[in-house]
């Protein structure tokens, strides 16, 4: 199939002087004092190539600040490269930051026309489009609303029905899906799917592992500007959580002079990661009454302590809770964003419980997975991966496989006479 | 980039006639696009400024109608200036006016203003310039009839043929305007006082431009300078074929003319050389 986005050795910086712009009297100054301003170049992309066919789904991924954004409006032609050339074929659509792309005082049908006309279209065929749109986003009478008064979620809905029914032949989207709710989040991969069924071109970023490995053909891992692979989604995937790894010896490294290993939790089994500014001192488990349990039947109750110390200052916690089977398939997480938001002040040192009233799963042996980020999740203070064993004990259903324990109750409903009725 | 795609992609395969004839539909069918485009964007810059207003679009009447008042009431009691029929006089060189110094002031915070469709794939800045320029004429002739009958029916002064002159004034009038304007948005992106300096700038201009006088109270001397400054130029054509009924200076108007080329191609080289440095400073 032909390329329908080509990019070549693309680069793009920006001259940081403070965080706005110069006023004519420093201006003044500076020629008249011949004195150069202190200019520093930032560069957020560098040399970045890479093609995309037409039908393709395109993934990008990195931590915060590698420059996805900076590349998909680099992509969408909202700003332009400082070098290279980036070369697209038919019409682009893009849903990038939230909070623009909108007049916060218009309504948002005013809002949806100005963007239809801006997409190509004359104004007749905006307005026969309106009410399309206006269904898909599910605003009801709030359409007729300044968007100003809208919710994130409501703003999402609506910049993604326009993008999308606006039909553009490559559509890029920057991670905007989040804030809106799992059942419109649903609406919208099928929405792109039936795009790229339609041998529409779809780029888009996401945090979310899960989106990247289900909708990508294809996927670029960025690391501090410079695109470090193109390839499947696994083995991207792959090279993200190793660029994770590394980023956080580094930091480890960085935080403690040399890299040592600490030989807490020795005996145990498993992997662990971090840089250990913020440890996990140890994993217990207890039953509904509170004794320390190494296994539990299913179904029943599981409350596991998490204890902490806190090695070198940090301002805030991220904390991640995971059950896994064997295989490694996911059973449940679940996470805390911050600490400080949930619990309130960050001791020094401390237990962290968190009760499970029931776990369905089937008999088996699980691992507790848990994890201490800094908020932005950007490296890892302490990631415990099948460190912490669990099994989970009870009568083996015949016949039945899977994760989750269930009881299921056959029943037949054989009458002939219905049938013949019928 | 979508019409691009369409018109223009595979040439080699074409003949040099039917790329010709691709080129024109291309560029006739950029040209509608921008011109519908361009009147969508004016109704909305109508719907956001009238917007919650009860008075709406009366407020854009009221303004300079408060302005000629005072001028009268200085100019005819306080410090009379013995023109004839002076409300009129003033009038007619109010109105062009109002619009040339509303659209400066407001060119400065024009880019800034409308973040949301500078972020936009493939719009072009420069646009709001036009969108700009073309809604404070549109006030313009809105209140011109007021105008002509005020002259006509207060005054007893008939339209002359030269009233037809009119459309051409407005043509230079809207190149210099835009001109003027794309150079402050594109200067104001990147060093924030210029809106204060052209404010400053368009206050002071007043007082040198004959609205409120006549040029013909001034020496001889500076005379030439008048003819150097294009908004006195058109301001005082406007009067002559509105007010007086009378040719313009056409030799004015001419140099007038060519100002406002100018500033046209300043102000479009000097934002086509900033044109992608801007959405990064938005």
């Amino acid at each position: 199939m032909s390329k329908v986005l080509i990019l070549e050795s693309v680069s793009k910086s920006f001259s940081v002087q403070r965080n706005r712009p110069l006023t004519i009297r420093e201006l003044l100054v500076q020629s008249l004092l011949g004195r150069e301003s202190k200019k520093h170049t930032v560069w957020a992309l560098r040399d970045i190539s890479f093609s995309v066919r037409q039908g393709q789904v395109l993934g990008i991924i990195g931590h915060n600040g590698a420059g996805k954004s900076t590349l998909l409006r680099l992509i969408s032609g909202v700003s332009y490269p400082t070098r290279g050339h980036i070369k697209r074929f038919g019409r682009i659509g893009s849903l990038l930051e939230l909070g623009t792309g909108f007049h916060p005082d218009m309504t948002g049908r005013e809002n949806l026309l100005t963007a239809g006309i801006l997409n190509g279209l004359t104004s007749r065929q905006a307005k026969m489009l309106e009410e399309e749109i206006v269904e898909f986003s599910e605003l009801g009478e709030f359409i007729d609303q300044p968007v100003r008064t809208y919710s994130s979620g409501m703003y999402l809905r609506l910049a993604f029905s326009v993008a999308i029914h606006f039909d553009p032949d490559i559509l890029v989207v920057d991670e905007v899906l989040a804030v809106g709710d799992l059942r419109f989040q649903q609406k919208c991969l099928e929405r792109f799917r039936a795009f790229k069924n339609a041998g529409k071109t779809l780029v888009f970023t996401s945090h979310s592992i899960d989106q990247v490995k289900n909708l990508c053909d294809e996927v670029v891992v960025l690391e501090e500007g410079r695109m470090v692979m193109i390839g499947d989604p696994q083995s991207a995937i792959d090279c993200y959580n190793e660029l994770m790894r590394e980023r956080t010896e580094r930091q480890k490294a960085r935080v403690f002079g040399k890299v040592e290993e600490q030989a807490v939790l020795a005996g145990k089994q498993g992997k662990r990661l971090g840089t250990h500014e913020a440890v996990i001192t140890d994993v217990c488990f207890y039953d509904t009454r509170g004794r320390a349990i190494s296994g539990l039947g299913s179904g029943e109750g599981l409350t596991v302590e998490l204890k902490y110390r806190i090695v070198n200052p940090v301002g805030d916690l991220a904390l991640i809770l995971g059950i896994y089977d064997e295989g490694n398939t996911k059973c449940f997480e679940t996470h805390i964003p911050s600490f400080r938001e949930a619990f309130g002040s960050l001791g020094k040192q401390g237990s962290i419980f968190c009760s499970i009233p029931e776990l369905p799963l089937l008999p088996g042996r699980y691992y507790l997975n848990l994890g201490l980020y800094p908020p932005d999740w950007d490296y890892v203070y302490d990631y415990h991966w099948q460190m912490h064993g669990i099994d989970v004990v009870g009568k083996r259903l015949p016949h039945a496989s899977g994760i989750v324990s269930l009881n299921p109750v056959w029943s037949v409903c054989n009458g002939n006479e219905d049938v013949a009725g019928r | 980039m979508a019409i691009k795609a369409d018109g223009l992609a595979d040439v080699g395969k074409t003949g040099y006639l039917s790329l010709v004839f691709r080129g024109f539909r291309y560029y006739r069918g950029f040209l509608s696009h921008q011109l519908d485009l361009l009147w969508h964007l004016v109704k909305r810059d109508f719907t956001l400024r009238y917007k919650g207003s009860v008075l709406g679009i009366l407020w854009s009447l009221l303004l300079p109608l408060a302005q000629l008042l005072v001028l009268v009431f200085l100019f005819q009691r306080v410090i009379p200036l013995g023109i004839d029929a002076y409300p009129a006089f003033v009038f007619t060189a109010l109105l062009p006016w109002t619009w040339f110094s509303s659209c400066l002031n407001s060119a400065g915070s024009l880019f800034l203003s409308n973040r949301d469709l500078i972020k936009k794939p493939g719009f072009s800045p420069c646009i709001l310039v036009g969108v700009n320029t073309l809604s404070n004429l549109l006030l313009f002739l809105v209140v011109l009839p007021v105008l002509v009958i005020m002259i006509v029916a207060f005054y007893d002064k008939p339209l002359t043929p030269y009233f037809l002159l009119l459309p051409l004034l407005l043509v230079v009038n809207v190149v210099l305007i835009w001109g003027l304007s794309l150079f402050v948005a594109t200067l104001n992106v990147f060093y924030r006082d210029i809106q204060y300096i052209v404010s400053v700038f368009v206050m002071l201009l007043f007082y040198l431009t004959p609205v409120f006088y006549s040029p013909g109270v001034i020496t001889e001397g500076y005379r030439f300078l008048y003819n150097l400054n294009p908004v006195a130029v058109l301001i005082q054509s406007y009067r002559a074929v509105i007010f007086f009924g009378r040719a313009p200076e056409w030799g004015a108007i001419f140099i007038a003319s060519v100002l406002s080329l100018l500033s046209c191609v300043v102000g479009y080289v000097f934002y086509r050389k900033k044109l992608h440095e801007i959405v990064d400073y938005i």
